[in-house]
């Protein structure tokens, strides 16, 4: 059971406070929500929209239809109405034509918000219909406008005026639990502390802290900026230092100097500021410096679509850096595999000594939904402790070891010197030029890359039977493809399913019957081509038999990929 | 523990420089300097990028962070934040420091962690065989600019002091007591500390030899009030022929990491996570 409700207007107006409210609100609820944004890239103006896909079972992926529309805008409640249902509700902040219209309140929220006594609280009106609507318990959105707005009585004054107000108004017109949810209007607060509402952005953030991220340097650029916004505000509450760069090609630089020091370290961009790090990438590779990379993917070339939503950017993580070395790319599916993933690549960067790369999108980054409260398993370090450090007779940084990882040291922290290099080195750290010296250490870079490769696991797969159609798909797509399959497959199965979240390296996929023995492969991916299906051909010898990908930066919906997909099993 | 003896900075690795290069005279002072101020070689980080120059990371027996061409000012001040107790000094050719690292020392001077960064400044391009950097002289003939350099040289100085840079000083390779003075005076100053060293380049550089040095350079008397900004400017922007060696400008900015400081704690433990992370998660609800 579900109902999707549609919060638009223009950039500015409040719809992200709106959604936040009634976000929240489903949570203490007990209820399940997937919020997702559709937004332009300006500060002020145009047209944009929060859609809350509101559930009684966690939901992880956008659909496209709308039950309920709540417009703040005359130019939004064209554009946005005719995607409401039949029997859907329409509320807005302008009369609709016809007047009559059966699907339309018959009040005008701003009427609403100016009775209050303040025309900006037309978000928590917005907010306050929904709740209704939903039937949601009151006494909870109460106590979200007292917390929001406590600070300033004024404001306080005003904002529980205007959820009396709607919620008068509701009532009147006999719209109080038009889409109410089973499970809804029960009480949920004792059951919601154990579940949290965040952002992908943010459960990326946690996700670092859980992995022990002391340092972040970064430079703004959507969508990744989210990341080290909600860092920033943690600073002093869990200890970790972020850095504003003046430029990417700084933040990478300082990465490798803060990991090197003994932090662990991380940096955030898109695919055009990371394309400024590579030579950074590059030097991680060279001194063996651990560090994770987050790139929240968004359609390019260059500036391209800058608030849009890609996942373009798999083989530019792969191939970015002059020069071979160990690497790991992970791609989270949802908002709770975010953080658990971020945590991870903390850990196999330390591990192993290397770049790793979190691959987010648009999509992931604004979306916010509800987790189940995180663990925070202790961090275990992989560097020397001071006493370890202490206890050796010599150290070398780079000291020849039969997998290739060196024990790492930290500089200041026993009577060893630590030396870095960017040139070929010695075991020592000190640049060489000798054939012998250099091709040893290439050679313990190589075995470095074969103990990354050894270690990579095999990815989840949903099989019915292994001849079938084989659907591959990764990221925030892969959520939108298993609700697809679910309606694809409800009578007789028709596709399995693989889902990756370590996409470099991938291990031998053939050990996956439903890889080996598949009548077709079809990949999904929310790019023009040219990722997963390369390195698929490049690294399984397995070209993709259909590609369904997206060119307008707009995310893959339920609806889509059912009719996408549905019409792929039947090829030759 | 035994006394520091200037051996104990001394490191194997063979040098590659020019005989009679300048840059010996700031790899000796730099020793020097460092066991003047009691530092042990496991508390000092020397960082650096690329050329010349930068290789005095190898010459010295310390911690060494030799990373990308123009990039070092970056990784220090990064290690500088998180390893507050270590004392880091950066090293960077002209080319290093005013043209590929341009941007990063602007935003150093702003920044203000409290490092020290020496520029060798010889004026120009020595590993890549006598091009122009961003200091050399307009209309000089060098590699690429036959016709001569077009451009104006960069004024470091007075650029630094333009932007409050905590301590501007200048010194010259060859005037051993000098630079230690100076080299002692900035790594001691807490903030971004920045020193220009002047020196020739015996293999591509004709115009600023030893003897040009002799001949221009003068020492800042105590009538020279480095506190005064605008002072210091006209010293810098003086255009006289002349080329002042000292400390040029100071001020008593606080340095980036003390202003940070509550809570933030050790950058390199993160043992407390688990409770710290409890408490935030109540904010998501």
């Amino acid at each position: 059971m579900e109902f999707n409700i549609r919060i638009t207007g223009a950039a500015g107006q409040g719809m992200q406070t709106a959604a936040d409210l009634l976000g929240r609100s489903l949570l203490r609820s007990g209820l399940h929500v997937y919020v997702h944004q559709d937004i332009e890239s300006r500060i002020r103006g145009g047209i944009n929209f929060s859609q809350l896909r509101c559930s009684d079972r966690p939901v992880h992926a956008p659909v496209e239809r709308v039950d309920l529309l709540v417009s703040l805008s005359p130019e939004s409640l064209r554009a946005h109405a005719p995607a409401v249902n039949a029997g859907g509700m329409i509320f807005a902040t302008s009369a609709v034509e016809p007047a009559d219209c059966p699907r339309c309140a018959p009040f005008v929220l701003s009427e609403l918000a100016r009775k209050a006594g303040n025309d900006k609280t037309v978000s928590t009106v917005a907010a306050a219909v929904a709740a209704c609507a939903l039937d949601l318990p009151a006494e909870i959105l109460d106590t979200l406008v007292d917390e929001r707005f406590g600070s300033s009585e004024k404001l306080l004054d005003v904002n529980r005026r205007a959820v009396q107000l709607t919620r008068e108004a509701m009532l009147e017109a006999g719209l109080t639990g038009r889409l109410s949810l089973p499970g809804g209007s029960v009480s949920g607060t004792g059951a919601s502390t154990d579940r949290l509402f965040v952002s992908g952005a943010a459960s990326v953030a946690l996700g670092a802290l859980a992995g022990g991220c002391t340092f972040m340097a970064a430079y703004p650029m959507s969508p990744a900026t989210g990341i080290m916004t909600t860092l920033s505000e943690l600073t002093h509450d869990c200890g970790v230092w972020v850095e504003q760069a003046e430029d990417e090609i700084a933040a990478i630089n300082m990465v490798a100097g803060a990991s090197y020091a003994g932090a662990r370290s991380m940096t955030a961009s898109s695919g055009g500021g990371f394309a400024l790090m590579t030579e950074g990438v590059s030097l991680l590779g060279m001194i063996e410096c651990p560090a994770v990379i987050v790139i929240a993917q968004r359609p390019g070339p260059a500036t391209g679509l800058p608030t849009r939503t890609a996942q373009g950017d798999l083989r530019l993580a792969l191939n970015a850096g002059h020069g071979r070395f160990a690497r790991v790319i992970l791609a989270p599916r949802t908002v709770s595999e975010a953080y658990a993933l971020t945590a991870r690549a903390f850990d196999l960067a330390e591990r192993y000594q290397i770049p790793v790369f979190v691959l987010t999108d648009q999509i992931l980054q604004d979306c916010q939904t509800i987790i189940d409260r995180p663990d925070v398993p202790p961090v275990t370090r992989h560097v020397l402790t001071p006493e370890q450090a202490a206890a050796l007779p010599f150290y070398e940084r780079y000291a020849q070891t039969g997998d290739g990882i060196s024990p790492m040291a930290l500089p200041g922290q026993s009577r060893h010197v630590v030396c870095v290099d960017s040139d070929e080195h010695d075991p020592a750290g000190h640049l060489i030029e000798d054939a012998a010296g250099s091709a040893a250490m290439a050679a313990k870079r190589l075995r470095r890359i074969a103990t990354v490769d050894a270690a990579a696991p095999l990815p989840e797969c949903t099989s019915h039977d292994p001849a079938l159609p084989l659907v591959v798909s990764w990221g925030t797509t892969a959520p939108v493809v298993v609700e697809a399959l679910d309606a694809l497959n409800a009578g007789s199965p028709r596709f399995n399913h693989l889902q990756v979240t370590q996409l470099w390296p991938l291990p031998d996929l053939r050990a996956i019957p439903a890889f080996a023995a598949c009548s077709r492969l079809i990949l999904v991916e929310h790019s023009v081509g040219d990722g997963l299906d390369g390195v698929l051909a490049q690294t399984q010898l397995r070209g993709v038999d259909a590609f369904i990908g997206k060119l307008d930066g707009r995310p893959f919906t339920v609806e889509e990929l059912t009719a996408r997909i549905g019409k792929e099993d039947h090829h030759g | 523990m035994a006394e520091l003896t200037l051996n104990d900075y001394k490191s194997k690795v063979e040098n590659a420089w020019c005989p009679g290069c300048g840059n010996f005279g700031i790899l000796n002072t730099l020793q020097k300097s460092l066991l003047a101020l009691g530092l042990p070689p496991e508390r000092v980080l020397l960082v650096s990028g690329i050329g010349q120059a930068p290789k005095i990371v190898h010459y010295v027996h310390a911690n060494a962070f030799d990373g990308l061409h123009g990039r070092e000012v970056s990784s220090a001040q990064a290690a500088k934040i998180v390893a507050d107790d270590l004392t880091v000094i950066v090293h960077s050719g002209d080319g290093g420091a005013y043209g590929e690292g341009g941007n990063h020392f602007l935003h150093a001077m702003r920044r203000n962690v409290d490092l020290t960064h020496v520029v060798h400044d010889n004026h120009i391009y020595g590993l890549t065989k006598g091009q122009a950097s961003p200091t050399t002289e307009q209309g000089q003939k060098v590699a690429v600019h036959p016709d001569g350099v077009a451009a104006l040289p960069m004024n470091p100085l007075a650029l630094a002091i333009s932007q409050s840079c905590s301590f501007v000083a200048q010194s010259l390779s060859s005037n051993a007591g000098h630079l230690q003075e100076i080299l002692c005076e900035a790594i001691r100053h807490p903030g971004f500390s920045f020193v220009n060293v002047l020196q020739p380049c015996v293999s591509w550089d004709p115009v600023h030899t030893y003897a040009h040095y002799q001949k221009h350079c003068y020492l800042l008397d105590a009538s020279h009030d480095p506190t005064d900004q605008l002072g210091a400017l006209a010293v810098a922007l003086a255009h006289d022929g002349r080329i002042p060696l000292g400390v040029l400008y100071r001020n008593e900015r606080p340095a980036l990491r003390p202003i940070m400081e509550s809570g933030i704690g050790d950058l390199r433990t993160c043992t407390d996570r688990p409770a710290r992370l409890a408490a935030v998660f109540n904010r998501f609800r």
